[in-house]
């Protein structure tokens, strides 16, 4: 009798066991409607794709904390940064010297661990390439990368920087498995950067499978992962070049994940029971440039009346449905320091008395350039014309192929006089802002924003360690942008992801891609 | 035997030989077209951090700023070693690309064309025996539809009702359903790889994928069809030696025969100039039905201004049409012998 | 036969007698003469400006204030659509002129004189029918700029050389007809012969490809507009309408993409009809040309 039952026992946990374990190791699958299969993955060379991919490839030293913001939901905090691949740091006293101590055991899907040699390899790299790795390096002030010991790198700033830290929370310069990087390496490509453009060597939570150029890319979870295990273990990234068809997968749940879907189209996905759409404000500003090179807008009180010029209403009404959030200034919330330093409102004689005071009593003709880089460039252009209209600014749109917006709005190219931009950044610091948008030696200076006096100001942000006087700054140089009005400052578009209904987890990150680890769908 | 063989070396040859300027002025035109507008892929390609000091640089090494007839020479000399350049969105060779991709494309054109000459032609030709019939002004009025309705739109609508609405056809994400396996790849043509590997499953996904875009296409390629060949049976039955077979009594199934004999050769021209044609059409219905074919990718680098993609593939295309016409006037004289 | 004798006592004989002979010819015709009429008064009969934006009334459905609803960027579909058709005969118009202008004296030497012209013509012909059409627009009109001059002139010149090789197929047939022949064995001189002779056949027999020629080119412009170029925002051009709209029929917003989709459907319908229509009056049976 006893027998049998425990024999009975030993049954039904045998069999609950060999069920219970595929359950356990059973796939889970996201599948992702994109707009097309990424180019490319190595961080430093952008390529259409390549940071999406990047960001859930490759992580960096530190990441941002959270917190829990007014919604009850998790959100990003800006002003904690925590330990990541370093598990803990040491800052000398004049803020230029920091020790950081890498976390152990933290390995590569290939196997190998994280040492500090892979961190130099990866600043070397950069330096040889003479790319985006290398911009973050000069904007975070970083003169030397030595390793000191196997798990031990010292970071020598040639100013100690506010930028720093967040910039090291990024996925560039990526920290690569240089191990298996090397093996890669030929003599005319010491640093495989050939073979770390198709393939991936980090330690980040996923890895790439395969790609099938203009069709798929599979990626998978790093079984070695140091942190927590994502959800998803696999990550199917399909090409649907039509937005169109997207939605249609989306609603009809033949994928999880739909990308870059019209802004328009998001009010009726909202209402659709079956698809889930996070909306977050992010900080970015849809904003239109003057370049003072140009006249008209050579002369401030023209570009001020442009900017008395534009009704923000209809702007706010019909390029952005009612859902956007006004932008007040060059930088915007969750920024810290952001001020209110925008204070134009619309009124038609204010600008036309401008105008005259300018010189231009009967009005001025321009041309507005824009490309297809955002979904509102061509609605937010249009309304642009209209009310520019009312004040005498008579306004031709013209769209231009992105490549040549590209090419002419480069740093010190700059022929572009009247452009749509948006304005945001990988890190959410002030000054990093600042410098990228608004100095004349930032990168996302599109329009030929050249003046001493800002330069000076963001400048002095940048290595300024006192808090109240760092704000301070921040607010001079925010009202000072806004008195030379050569930005339109309009909305913050946001970010808007839409997801099947099941999807939870879902928490933004300042450069504004989406993180797949964070996802969940129990269904 | 050993004539006929002879005069198709002759025929080849010369063709070729005459083919060659062709190309060549194809490659030039297109070359030179891509240069000459706004586009810039210099920046696209120095990335977002870039400064001018950078797009120069760039300029140089990819030899963009030298004079445009020595970038054309540069390009032809590579071009006769069978280097076609790389896509500069990720270094990808444009050769390998193309050999992966087009396939893809010829099965959708060639599906297509094929069911519209079956279907269309026929139509033609029976309405063409009964000329303003009443099933002569049906198809008139039937054919129309496929020449007025833009091909991107029928696609959309197609989508519409036969995807989202009634869930008829499966989604068009791609050639195959995500579960199955796609069978290892011997032609490139996805219906031949099934048949070859005996992979029943992955046919019918593969056709169930195929069957909206094919049916758009369909419906584009068949209009034509039926006008044309209507039209050329009614020239004929109107000529002089119909006219002077009928006046000497021969039997209507004489006449459709001899009739018939004659249509084959414009038929056939018409078809290859068809299938040339919609090839290049092909590119918006495979964007909006996600096939990633060559046209997807070709369109694409157009608007991105990837210069060695766009150049591979309308070299590709007019590659493809001269190859075409060469097959089809060969068939065409070796049907009549008497020329 | 004269036309003496065949002349109709009541006024509405003739045009019932054309519809009898081709029904097709009647409706091609009323379709393009109805677009013509809303090109002609559109500022007159349109409810709005084609470009006014009701900023506060985006994509409202019809219904209303907007009959056929507002699109995208808050203006009045049925507005945009009256004015479309101005763009529409704007292209198609001044393309077929271009083609006419270029493709037939083109054809006419070809055809006539032989020889080297008719090689080169032929030798260009070969090139064009390789090329890639649409591919070929495509790239000039981003090479020319974004604009509807290029895009018309583009347009005409690719659709010259089809042009020419019909009538340089007529001219051909005509040349080897008896009655030239005969005009030719009288002593005429060659250049009357084409003048007098081959020229007005030629030009009915090519007349029929004409309204074809313009509904391809109604066609490609809206494609090239779908595709992104050729036409600025926010011109009420049928195709960038199309494009702009096809994006929402899956959210429920058909209104923007079906109206304009409709009117450019009908009009190169109504040129098909009007070309398949003419083909048939002016079919050699009927002309009783010495065949």
């Amino acid at each position: 009798m006893i027998k049998s039952f425990s024999k009975t026992i030993m049954l039904v946990i045998g069999m609950w066991a060999t069920l219970a374990v595929p359950v356990v190791a059973q796939e889970k699958t996201l599948v992702m409607a994109m707009s097309a299969t990424p180019k490319g993955f190595d961080p430093d060379i952008w390529v259409p794709g390549q940071i999406e991919a990047a960001v859930n490839l490759y992580e960096g030293l530190t990441r941002y904390g959270t917190r829990t913001g007014g919604n009850g939901k998790p959100e990003v905090d800006p002003s904690k940064i925590e330990p990541h691949l370093a598990e803990s740091w040491t800052v000398s006293p004049d803020g230029k010297t920091y020790l950081f101590k890498l976390k152990k055991g933290v390995r590569s899907p290939f196997g190998n661990e994280l040492t500090s040699q892979d961190i130099v390899w990866t600043y070397e790299k950069s330096a040889v390439q003479k790319r985006t790795g290398q911009f973050m390096r000069t904007a975070a002030r970083i003169d030397k990368v030595e390793a000191i010991s196997k798990y031990e790198v010292r970071y020598t700033l040639s100013d100690a920087n506010r930028i720093f830290l967040g910039a090291l929370t990024l996925h560039l310069p990526a920290i690569f498995d240089s191990v298996e990087a090397k093996k890669h390496a030929t003599p005319e490509d010491p640093y495989a950067t050939k073979w770390l453009a198709l393939n991936t060597a980090g330690f980040g939570p996923y890895h790439l499978q395969t790609l099938q150029g203009g069709q798929q890319a599979v990626f998978v979870v790093n079984p070695n992962y140091a942190f927590k295990k994502p959800y998803f273990t696999r990550m199917v990234w399909r090409e649907v070049p039509s937005p169109a068809t997207r939605v249609a997968l989306i609603r009809t749940g033949q994928v999880q994940y739909a990308e870059q879907i019209p802004f328009q189209q998001l009010t009726a996905l909202r209402a659709d029971n079956s698809v889930k759409v996070e909306s977050v404000p992010g900080f970015g500003g849809a904003t239109v440039r003057m370049n003072p090179r140009y006249p008209p807008f050579d002369k401030v009180k023209v570009r001020q009346a442009v900017a008395y010029a534009t009704d923000y209403a209809a702007i706010g009404e019909a390029v952005f449905l009612g859902q956007g959030t006004r932008s007040r200034s060059m930088l915007n919330s969750p920024i810290a320091g952001a001020v209110s330093a925008y204070k134009y409102e619309t009124d038609y004689n204010k600008a036309k008395q401008l105008l005259s005071e300018a010189g231009y009593p009967n009005g001025v003709d321009v041309t507005l350039e824009y490309s297809t880089n955002w979904w509102w460039e061509e609605p937010l252009v249009l309304q642009m014309q209209a009310s520019m209209a009312k004040a005498g600014i008579r306004v031709t749109p013209k769209r231009i192929p992105s490549t040549e917006m590209l090419a002419r709005r480069t740093i010190n190219v700059w022929t572009v006089p009247f452009l749509t931009h948006l304005t945001s950044s990988f890190v959410p610091d002030p000054s990093y802002n600042m410098f990228l948008t608004a100095h004349c030696r930032g990168s996302s200076n599109v329009n030929a924003n050249c003046d001493a006096a800002m330069d000076k100001l963001i400048d002095a942000s940048v290595v300024e360690r006192d808090q109240k006087r760092w704000l301070a700054l921040l607010e001079q140089a925010q009202n000072l942008q806004a008195d030379s009005a050569t930005f339109v400052e309009t909305f913050l578009p946001g970010t808007h992801e839409v997801f099947a209904a099941c999807m939870k987890g879902y928490v933004w990150k300042p450069h504004n891609r989406l993180v797949w680890k964070d996802l969940t769908c129990a269904s | 035997m050993g004539e006929t063989g002879a005069r198709i070396a002759k025929f080849l040859l010369v063709r070729v030989a005459v083919s060659v300027p062709v190309i060549l002025g194809i490659v030039f035109l297109t070359f030179m077209l891509i240069r000459v507008g706004g586009q810039d892929p210099v920046a696209m390609l120095a990335g977002p951090m870039a400064d001018e000091a950078m797009l120069t640089a760039l300029r140089a090494q990819l030899q963009l700023d030298q004079p445009l007839l020595l970038q054309f020479a540069n390009y032809l000399f590579r071009l006769v070693q069978g280097d076609l350049g790389v896509s500069w969105q990720g270094g990808i060779p444009v050769w390998g690309e193309i050999l992966h991709l087009f396939p893809a494309t010829l099965e959708l054109v060639l599906l297509s064309v094929g069911l519209a000459a079956l279907i269309g032609v026929p139509i033609g030709l029976r309405a063409a025996t009964h000329p303003n019939g009443w099933f002569d002004q049906l198809s008139r009025f039937g054919s129309l539809a496929g020449f007025s309705m833009p091909t991107y739109w029928m696609g959309l609508m197609a989508i519409l009702v036969f995807f989202y609405i009634l869930r008829w056809a499966p989604p068009p994400m791609g050639r195959l359903s995500m579960e199955v396996v796609a069978p290892t790849v011997v032609t490139g043509s996805l219906l031949l790889d099934c048949i070859l590997a005996g992979d029943w499953q992955a046919l019918g996904s593969a056709l169930a994928h195929l069957a909206l875009p094919v049916a758009c296409f369909t419906l584009l390629a068949a209009a034509p069809m039926i006008k044309q060949s209507r039209a050329i049976l009614i020239e004929i039955m109107n000529s002089d030696y119909v006219r002077y077979a009928r006046a000497n009594g021969f039997s209507k199934a004489t006449i459709r025969k001899m009739a018939l004999r004659n249509a084959a050769t414009p038929l056939l021209t018409f078809l290859g100039m068809e299938l040339t044609s919609l090839l290049a059409a092909a590119a918006l219905v495979e964007y909006i039905f996600s096939l990633s074919g060559l046209g997807q990718w070709g369109l694409n680098a157009i608007l991105l201004g990837d210069f060695a993609v766009v150049q591979g593939y309308v070299l590709t295309l007019a590659l493809f049409s001269v190859f075409i016409f060469m097959v089809i006037d060969l068939i065409v004289m070796l049907l009549e012998p008497r020329r | 036969m004269s036309a003496e004798a065949a002349t109709p006592s009541h006024w509405l004989a003739y045009p019932l007698g054309l519809a009898r002979r081709s029904p097709t010819f009647v409706v091609g015709l009323g379709i393009v003469l109805f677009f013509l009429g809303l090109a002609l008064l559109a500022p007159v009969i349109a409810p709005f400006n084609p470009t006014q934006s009701f900023s506060y009334e985006v994509l409202q459905a019809p219904g209303g204030r907007f009959f056929f609803g507002s699109d995208g960027n808050g203006m009045d579909v049925l507005s945009r659509v009256i004015h479309g058709s101005r763009y529409a005969f704007g292209i198609a118009v001044p393309a077929g002129l271009i083609m006419v202008g270029i493709g037939l004296p083109l054809g006419l030497l070809a055809g006539y004189k032989g020889g080297w012209l008719d090689e080169a013509l032929l030798r260009t012909l070969d090139v064009l029918r390789a090329f890639p059409t649409i591919i070929l627009a495509l790239a000039v009109v981003a090479a020319t700029g974004q604009s509807l001059v290029s895009m018309v002139v583009v347009i005409g010149l690719l659709d010259s050389p089809i042009f020419a090789r019909v009538v340089r197929a007529e001219v051909l047939t005509l040349r080897s007809s008896t009655f030239v022949k005969a005009a030719i064995a009288v002593g005429n001189p060659s250049w009357r012969v084409m003048w007098v002779h081959i020229l007005p056949n030629a030009i009915l027999g090519a007349t029929a490809q004409l309204p074809m020629r313009m509904a391809w080119a109604v066609r490609i412009s809206a494609t090239l507009a779908f595709i992104g170029v050729g036409i600025q925002a926010p011109t009420p051009e049928w195709g960038a309408m199309i494009r702009q709209g096809a994006e929402y029929v899956i959210t429920g917003e058909w209104w923007v993409a079906l109206f304009p989709g409709l009117a450019l459907m009908t009009l190169v319908l109504g040129f098909n009809l009007l070309g398949d229509g003419l083909t048939d009056l002016l079919d050699p049976k009927r002309r009783g040309v010495g065949k």
